[in-house]
């Protein structure tokens, strides 16, 4: 699934390789991108990936063309786009809203990029055709817009985009408007279309799993920065950052001071120990662990060993299909979440008193004063829900 | 608590008793005492007698002069507030800084507060051969100003008195088209110029007819502001309607002018829109894409 | 004026009363809106309703409605009439005289207004619509201080209904920089029209005042219905004024000779009196009375005949035509009341430039009435097509 990312020398000058470096957009006194730097190589699909307000859109606008940075140089395979205008740009954009034309049929919309480069017209039916055909669109191709669903002009925008054959293909939530069903049967597609393309595609999203799922690398951005950029294995598994950490996926935190050893960190709670010691830490600096839910087993007899373990009520069990979810207070301020494949689950209900223990190789220790300030489990930006029984 | 539900229409009763009352009911009366004569002296119009021998009265040459000048001034004027007009709206919705928009529509408005004639004569004081325009002219060396009395002044009225109902029509109608479909054309690989032609003025075209019609037709009846500004060069043919209504008192006479008028409005509004048609029908054709069983 | 605060103008100060002007007697806002109110309201011609009770001489009704041109009455006199007697005065103003018959016939009894006032040769229309009331004269005893020689016009031989209110006459007034010569005649005017006023000519906008020029210049019957006569004088405005003229301006008082622009103006002696003297250069403009003949047009109070009041109807015109009010009327309309002895009070109160509001005896003995008349529809017909020439 994942790309190495080996920067070979000539691979940024590529066709469909894109650079930004040190990229900076202000609007006002606020800065929406920070001196931002980016490679994308070419044929990969990339994912900017954050909150609202982080950036994703600008960065994808100024790749685009619609707006100039303020510092930084762009380069599109190879060469500056700094002063091309827009329409340019060997680069083509699916809309969020999908921007169809409302005047003109599907395979009007299709066209229209091949008319403004003056593509014969055999050829420009022939591409538009082969266009409406890929995205399973080419019985609609009379249509207007305003008749099709949500999905159908998703397909229609997707094309009208592809069908120019562009270098870089950009995307800004296009999946944003549809229903979940529709969404991860579009994601799939859209996968598809672009491993056969060979196309490289610049995703914009702020669902964690549209990005895990489809990209060959994320970019996790924060306030108009890149705070990791690496392929979704390594986000989830080694985040860089307790942001990251919070942001993708789900996990419990353990705020606490580095322990005399510098073997873990030690918070009111429990104490945590990973499978190696701490480097780059020293005793009694603060600190935050964090465990993603899917590490901790629960128990009702207390298991052997004072480390990686915790004490508290079930206050909460919720199925999730081939999971279920239980959610164990601690204190009045901690709660713990576990995550077990329903075949194996203990057999617990609410107000059963439980230990909660899980696997040194399963904790990761940031350094404190980052991210989520509330210690124990963090509500990823999908909550799951709680059920009382 | 029984729930009242009213059928869709109900919305739209307002509306229609507002037409019917207002266009529709006058227009009839017109329409009926057009075919009535006037009887006698003091009398304005009678309807015991059915005939079309008013329609007959009306085509004399006075009125088909005085309507080719209405025309004229009409047409000229409904072009010289397009072309006006529609880059100052296109300006207002695409160009200007969204911020400045209120404040720009309500200075559009503002000679909306003053009394239409107040406005026209204001202008007729400044126009005048000693008035401030001429002083401003002279003061900076030009020779004297005298445009009061002639065609150029009635334009002038005319711009001024109905630029706002051209630019308020375009400007909704620009502004709707929205910022996303010309970013769409241009990632298209369209320029500004393309895009305009292709999608801000086809998306915008309603408005621009709206704003065509909402001039023109006031300005085939108004007589005011050419009169005012234009003198004996500012004859129109609503100046003849109102001259049987009031001075001769001939309602019937009058009546078939005025149904006269509006039949040849609605039917100049037609062949206007048509000849539009045809002149945009080969930029249209060249974008017409059926694909038929093209690749299929 | 007082009023002057109610127009609200984007023009300088200077201006207002130009434009305040244009906006009252027989100014353009009649015309514009009277055509569409009128036509709703006349579907019926028939005037009913019961007749108003008999004037007798009792005790005034506490209210009186006035319908009449705009800013026609000085405010004082209004005013001192509610303080002496009672009623309370509401004005409502007309345009045309077209417009108020409108509303008359189209109200059938209903309009509410005590006192009209028509223009002399709208009588007989009134008068045939029922649309008037027969006036008590033993209620207006002041009808003495009325000079003779406004009494007892054609439209109303024995004052039966009408009394004079005011009335004027029509000549030019010329721009004598541009025109340096003297002119004294219709015929004069005529010549300054194709010549030196070329292009700089103004006439009335109202089709018996045109036509009327010819008549009174050639000696011919003003309310003429020869057809020859009609025929001829079509035939000499279209050809030989109809070229020259610039506009059809029927207040050029009100802003043309104080903007001096045009050169040559037919203008009722009222306003030509009020233009002068708001010029910035008065001795540049030189009245000239028609001449060998020209109109008497004259406004008369009446009352309607579905009036609500009519004892403070009477009450008032007895009451407006006290002679003690006449010098105030005249200053604030410009033109002659009718009343006795005016010309010296208004020479003693100072007012200017009195050679254009009183006229001698041999010139009044040239003025002719006017007449609405089967030959009304052919001189709509030739004003209109003056206009279509003149645009051309
Ligand atoms: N045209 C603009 N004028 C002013 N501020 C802007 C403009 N466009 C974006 N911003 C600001 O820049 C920041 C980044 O905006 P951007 O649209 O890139 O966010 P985003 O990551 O796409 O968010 P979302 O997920 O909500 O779409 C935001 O704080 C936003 O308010
Ligand atoms: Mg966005």
């Amino acid at each position: 699934m994942s790309r190495s990312a080996d920067p070979r020398a000539d691979i940024a000058t590529e066709r469909g390789a894109v650079t930004l470096q040190a990229v900076t957009k202000r609007y006002g006194d606020q800065t929406a991108v920070d001196a931002l730097s980016l490679d994308i190589q070419p044929g990969e699909f990339l994912s900017l990936l954050g909150p609202s307000g982080c950036g994703k859109t600008t960065t994808l606008r100024m790749i685009a063309g619609f707006e100039h940075p303020d510092e930084g140089d762009i380069q599109i395979s190879g060469r500056s786009v700094l002063g091309t205008p827009a329409y340019r740009r060997d680069v083509n954009t699916v809309f969020q809203a999908y921007a169809l034309f409302p005047h003109l049929t599907v395979a009007e919309n299709v066209a229209y990029g091949l008319q403004q480069k003056r593509v014969p017209k055999l050829e420009l039916r022939e591409r538009v055709a082969a266009a409406l055909e890929m995205v399973q669109m080419r019985g609609f191709a009379d249509r207007k817009p305003t008749q099709l669903s949500g999905g159908q002009q998703q397909r229609v925008a997707l094309a009208r985009a592809l069908v120019n054959r562009p270098a870089v293909l950009l995307l800004d939530e296009p999946l944003g408007a549809l229903d979940r069903q529709l969404r991860e049967e579009m994601q799939l597609e859209l996968k598809l279309l672009q491993a056969q393309l060979g196309i490289t595609f610049v995703f914009v999203t702020h669902d964690q799993d549209e990005a895990l799922s489809m990209s060959d690398r994320i970019a996790v951005m924060r306030d108009g920065r890149i705070e990791q950029l690496a392929d979704a294995d390594t986000i989830y598994a080694r985040p860089a950052s307790a942001y990251v950490a919070a942001f993708v996926g789900q996990q419990n935190f353990f705020d606490g001071v580095v322990a005399p050893d510098g073997a873990g960190v030690d918070s009111p709670r429990a104490q945590l120990r990973p499978a190696t010691p701490l480097s780059g830490f020293a005793a009694g600096d603060a600190a935050r662990a964090a465990v993603r839910p899917e590490f901790v087993e629960l128990s009702a007899d207390r298991p052997s060993g004072n480390v990686n373990i915790a004490s508290g009520d079930v206050i909460g069990v919720s199925h999730l299909g081939e999971m279920l979810q239980f959610l164990v207070q601690l204190d009045e301020q901690t709660a713990v979440l576990s995550r077990r494949p329903t075949p194996d689950a203990p057999a617990l209900s609410v107000g059963d008193r439980v230990w909660a223990t899980w696997r040194p190789d399963a904790v990761q220790v940031f350094p404190a004063g980052d991210a989520a300030a509330r210690s124990g489990y963090v509500p990823p930006p999908t909550a799951a829900q709680i059920s009382d029984p | 608590m029984r729930n009242l539900r009213l059928p869709g229409f109900a919305l739209a009763i307002p509306a229609w008793v507002w037409l019917a009352v207002f266009f529709i009911a006058p227009v009839g009366v017109v329409f009926w005492y057009s075919f009535g004569y006037k009887p006698g002296l003091f009398g304005t119009h009678a309807n015991d007698k059915l005939s079309l021998d008013r329609y007959l009265e009306v085509l004399t040459p006075t009125f088909f002069d005085t309507f080719v000048a209405t025309m004229w001034i009409a047409l000229a004027g409904t072009a010289l507030c397009l072309v006006i007009g529609g880059p100052v709206a296109y300006w207002m919705a695409v160009k200007s800084p969204p911020a400045w928009r209120g404040l720009l529509l309500a200075l559009v408005l503002v000679p909306f507060w003053t009394n239409f004639l107040v406005r026209t004569i204001g202008w007729q004081v400044i126009l005048a051969p000693e008035g401030w325009a001429s002083q401003a002219a002279q003061a900076i060396g030009l020779p004297a100003f005298d445009i009061l009395y002639t065609r150029a002044a009635v334009l002038l009225g005319v711009v001024y008195n109905y630029l706002p109902l051209m630019i308020l029509p375009l400007y909704v109608a620009f502004d709707r088209v929205g910022e996303p479909l010309r970013e769409a054309s241009r990632d298209l690989g369209a320029n500004r110029l393309r895009t305009f032609w292709r999608v801000t003025l086809p998306l915008a075209r309603p408005g621009i007819i709206v704003g065509v019609l909402l001039v023109y037709i006031p300005l085939m009846g108004d007589y005011i502001t050419a009169t005012v500004l234009g003198g004996a060069k500012g004859n129109m043919v609503g100046q003849m309607v109102a001259a049987q209504f009031q001075t001769a008192q001939n309602w019937a006479l009058g009546s078939a002018m005025a149904v006269t008028l509006i039949l040849v409005i609605v039917l100049s509004a037609g062949v206007v829109g048509a000849l539009l048609w045809l002149v945009s029908w080969p930029m249209r054709r060249a974008n017409r894409l059926v694909l038929g069983e093209v690749g299929s | 004026m007082a009023a002057n605060d109610d127009v609200r103008i984007l023009a300088s100060r200077a201006a207002a009363p130009i434009v305040r002007r244009e906006l009252s007697r027989r100014g353009f806002l009649a015309v514009a809106g009277g055509v569409g109110t009128t036509m709703l309201l006349a579907a019926c011609t028939t005037p009913g309703g019961d007749p108003a009770p008999a004037a007798t001489g009792g005790t005034l009704e506490n209210a009186l409605s006035i319908y009449t041109w705009g800013d026609y009455d000085a405010p004082e006199v209004l005013e001192a009439f509610t303080s002496e007697k009672g009623p309370r005065i509401t004005l409502d103003s007309y345009g045309s005289n077209e417009e108020m018959i409108a509303k008359l016939v189209a109200a059938k009894g209903t309009s509410g207004y005590d006192i009209i006032v028509p223009t002399g040769v709208f009588i007989p229309q009134l008068i045939e619509n029922g649309l008037l009331y027969k006036l008590n004269r033993d209620l207006i005893p002041n009808i003495e201080h009325v000079d003779e020689a406004y009494l007892g016009r054609v439209w109303d031989p024995n004052n039966e209904y009408s009394i004079c209110k005011a009335w004027g006459t029509t000549g030019f007034v010329y721009d004598k920089t541009v025109i340096q010569r003297e002119l004294k005649t219709w015929d004069d005017f005529f010549d300054a029209a194709k010549n030196e006023a070329s292009g700089k000519t103004s006439v009335l906008d109202d089709p018996v005042e045109i036509t009327g020029i010819y008549y009174w210049a050639n000696g011919i019957d003003w309310d003429t219905t020869d057809p020859a006569e009609i025929d001829a004088a079509e035939k000499f405005l279209l050809e030989e004024l109809a070229p020259h003229i610039s506009a059809f301006d029927s207040y050029p008082g009100g802003a043309a000779i104080p903007q001096a622009t045009h050169a040559l103006m037919q203008v009722w002696n009222g306003d030509a009196r009020l233009g002068i003297m708001n010029s910035p250069d008065p001795d540049r403009w030189q009245w000239v009375l028609g001449s060998p003949a020209t109109e008497l047009w004259m406004d008369n109070w009446a009352i309607s005949a579905s009036a609500p009041h009519p004892e403070a109807a009477h009450a008032f015109l007895n009451f407006v035509l006290d002679p003690e009010y006449a010098v105030a009327q005249i200053d604030y309309i410009g033109y002659h009341t009718g009343a006795k002895g005016i010309e010296q009070m208004a020479e003693e109160a100072g007012l200017g430039m009195l050679d254009m509001v009183f006229f001698t005896p041999e010139q009044l003995a040239t003025m002719q009435d006017g007449e609405i008349n089967e030959a009304q529809e052919r001189n709509v017909e030739i004003w209109n097509k003056l206009k279509a020439a003149a645009g051309a």
